[in-house]
């Protein structure tokens, strides 16, 4: 069975660009989410193997909800991979002190991002 | 130690695969932008997601070709960077005749005589003629310059972007 994926941003742009990397590189399944609220409520009813997701969203931002993904029973040893526009110590720290396991900088770069996610999920 | 040839290969792939879906994401979102400000959106979503800067500015060009007029920007102060006069800025002339500009790689030289690094100037062209610049200023830390793949995006930006300039070319 496929691996799934929830690919959480509030931009499509980025959102497009991640599914076409994921689509053509490897064979997870990818489901979306528009911000962190989203992103809670789709993994709760997706069960994803991974999730990746950006940090700065309305409503929710990424840190909220990897803390409240945490919480969830279901959802507390899931992967998260949060994207970040800096890679500062202080901006990492914050990322890992709210439950995510990695962190990957944009604009994303697709060997980096199949790399990462196989290393979670394998080939 | 060096890459196996099949590691770089499957590198050199993924990493071309990456590159193309970057152009396609954002020529599709300008594409399929529906108004005038999401156009807008479109762009500052390009540049921060694709490229990596969250310092934009638009700038209109006026009818004579000697100034450009701030018209939108994102991340940067406004008051800073309200008007450019093309004689004070050599690299503008290049823009206007509808040729991208970007600053070389470990380069101190900025493009535009501002205390703000810039980074590319983009002539936004309507029917083949630039009616406005996209300015790119300052690139976030990790990045260390403009690549080969920023400037394919920042073409499609010249390509796509006049809706976020012209109301009357929104969907």
């Amino acid at each position: 069975m496929a691996k799934k994926v929830l690919l959480v941003d509030d931009s499509t742009t980025t959102l497009m660009m991640e599914e076409m990397i994921l689509k053509q590189r490897t064979n997870y399944e990818c489901v979306t989410a528009k911000d962190g609220m989203d992103a809670i409520s789709r993994a709760v009813v997706e069960a994803p193997d991974l999730v990746l997701m950006d940090v700065v969203m309305p409503r929710m931002n990424g840190f909220e909800a990897c803390k409240r993904m945490r919480t969830e029973k279901s959802l507390s040893k899931t992967p998260i991979i949060l994207v970040t526009t800096r890679g500062e110590e202080e901006y990492v720290e914050a990322g890992f002190q709210s439950g995510c396991n990695d962190y990957i900088t944009k604009p994303i770069n697709g060997f980096e991002l199949v790399t990462l996610l196989q290393s979670y999920l394998g080939e | 130690m060096s890459d196996s040839p099949v590691k770089c290969e499957r590198k050199h792939s993924a990493q071309t695969l990456g590159d193309q879906a970057k152009v396609y994401a954002a020529r599709m979102r300008l594409q399929n932008a529906v108004d005038q400000a999401d156009a807008l959106d479109a762009v500052r979503e390009i540049a921060g997601n694709l490229i990596g800067t969250e310092e934009i500015a638009v700038f209109k060009i006026d009818k004579k070709r000697s100034e450009l007029w701030l018209y939108w920007s994102f991340g940067v102060d406004p008051s800073k960077h309200s008007v450019l006069e093309v004689r004070r800025e050599p690299k503008l002339k290049q823009v206007l005749n509808g040729k991208p500009v970007f600053r070389l790689r470990l380069s101190g030289e900025s493009l535009l005589s501002t205390d703000d690094p810039v980074n590319a100037l983009i002539p936004v062209l309507v029917d083949g003629c630039p009616c406005a610049v996209i300015v790119l200023f300052r690139l976030f830390p990790h990045k260390v310059g403009i690549e080969p793949v920023d400037r394919e995006i920042c073409e499609v930006l010249s390509n796509c972007a006049g809706r976020a300039i012209e109301p009357y070319l929104a969907r």
